[in-house]
């Protein structure tokens, strides 16, 4: 398994070839969420004060997704595309601040972060969600923050995504230790985190 | 066995007349191939700095070498600077930073690379751009 990588953290990433010359740094992280995987990348220009290209970097044209470059073969992986189109899958494909419910209709939180699997993979492997009331006990004035993993049905209605129940048995506070349910979960076989 | 950091600040005279052309600046990598493609000479501080083909120099010695600058910067491909760069593997992990490289003069084949975090054999290199040398994944080396 590839390591985790928080979607957040990608953010301001560079976009580098196999040359070794940034081409762009990631703006933000488009998903395809029926898919359970990344779909592409928009971008900004390398310089701070440089805007959003219009461009866009599709999933099948990266190399490779590291902790400190998404690496790409050439600047030829860059895919023209029309601002206005960007900004629609842009605003279609986020899940950040999306409600999520389990499908037996509680609601569970909303998307904080999303952890996808580096590499060649880009499959989406969990969300970090601020959890509802009702999902974690215990003081109103603390925000509790917990890791859920996707489980291996995903669906999305408008902004609201929706997990199995079962999903949530494994909710967790801490990475290291959602790392170590979600191998449990994986083995649950049909059950598994894929 | 040459290193890259002993080459730099090297005299460069003409054959025959011995003057003094200028002083080593940098070498310019081809990455790809893994060889020294050219010796970058800097000639005063108001005079535009020379390039030379590795292949053209007349003499490499251990305390100056012999070339008659003949070209210029723009028939050079574009310089970048090896030592000093950082590390991406092509899994786009960091590596540290090129700290030397290793190169056999008569061949201009670098041997090795040396990072802060060990030493590189030049078969692993890929490509040296503005931003990074990128290397292969090495067996055992995770990312």
């Amino acid at each position: 398994m590839n390591g985790l990588t928080a979607v957040r953290s990608l953010t301001t990433l560079p976009v580098v070839t196999l040359g070794g010359d940034a081409v762009a740094h990631v703006k933000d992280t488009v998903f395809d969420p029926a898919a359970g995987r990344i779909a592409s990348f928009t971008l900004t220009g390398r310089t701070l004060m440089s805007g959003p290209l219009p461009q866009d970097l599709p999933w099948p044209a990266v190399h490779c997704l590291g902790r400190h470059a998404v690496m790409v073969r050439d600047e030829g992986a860059l895919c023209d595309l029309p601002l206005s189109v960007a900004r629609r899958d842009a605003l279609r494909g986020r899940l950040l601040g999306a409600q999520v419910l389990t499908d037996d209709g509680d609601l569970v939180g909303t998307v904080l972060d999303v952890l996808v699997e580096g590499g060649t993979s880009g499959r989406l492997v969990a969300f970090r969600l601020a959890a509802h009331r009702e999902l974690v006990h215990g003081s109103r004035h603390r925000r509790h923050q917990v890791y859920v993993p996707r489980g291996e049905v995903l669906s999305v209605s408008g902004r609201t995504l929706v997990i199995p129940a079962h999903a949530t048995t494994y909710v967790t506070d801490g990475l290291p230790a959602f790392v170590a349910r979600a191998g449990a979960h994986h083995d649950r076989g049909r059950g598994a985190v894929r | 066995m040459m290193l890259f950091s002993r080459v730099r600040g090297l005299p460069v005279l003409t054959p025959g007349d011995a003057d003094r052309v200028g002083v080593v600046r940098a070498l310019t990598v081809d990455a790809a191939s893994g060889e020294v493609t050219h010796v970058r000479i800097r000639r005063g501080r108001l005079r535009r700095e020379a390039v030379v083909a590795w292949s053209a120099l007349g003499a490499v010695g251990p305390d100056m070498l012999i070339a008659r600058p003949a070209g210029r910067p723009g028939e050079a491909p574009p310089h970048r600077d090896l030592v000093g760069s950082r590390v991406l593997t092509e899994c786009g992990e960091e590596r540290g930073t090129v700290l030397d490289a290793a190169f056999d003069p008569a061949t201009a084949r670098i041997e090795a690379v040396l990072t802060t975090l060990g030493e590189l054999p030049a078969g692993r290199l890929l490509g040296l751009g503005d931003h990074a040398l990128v290397i292969r994944t090495g067996h055992g080396h995770p990312g």
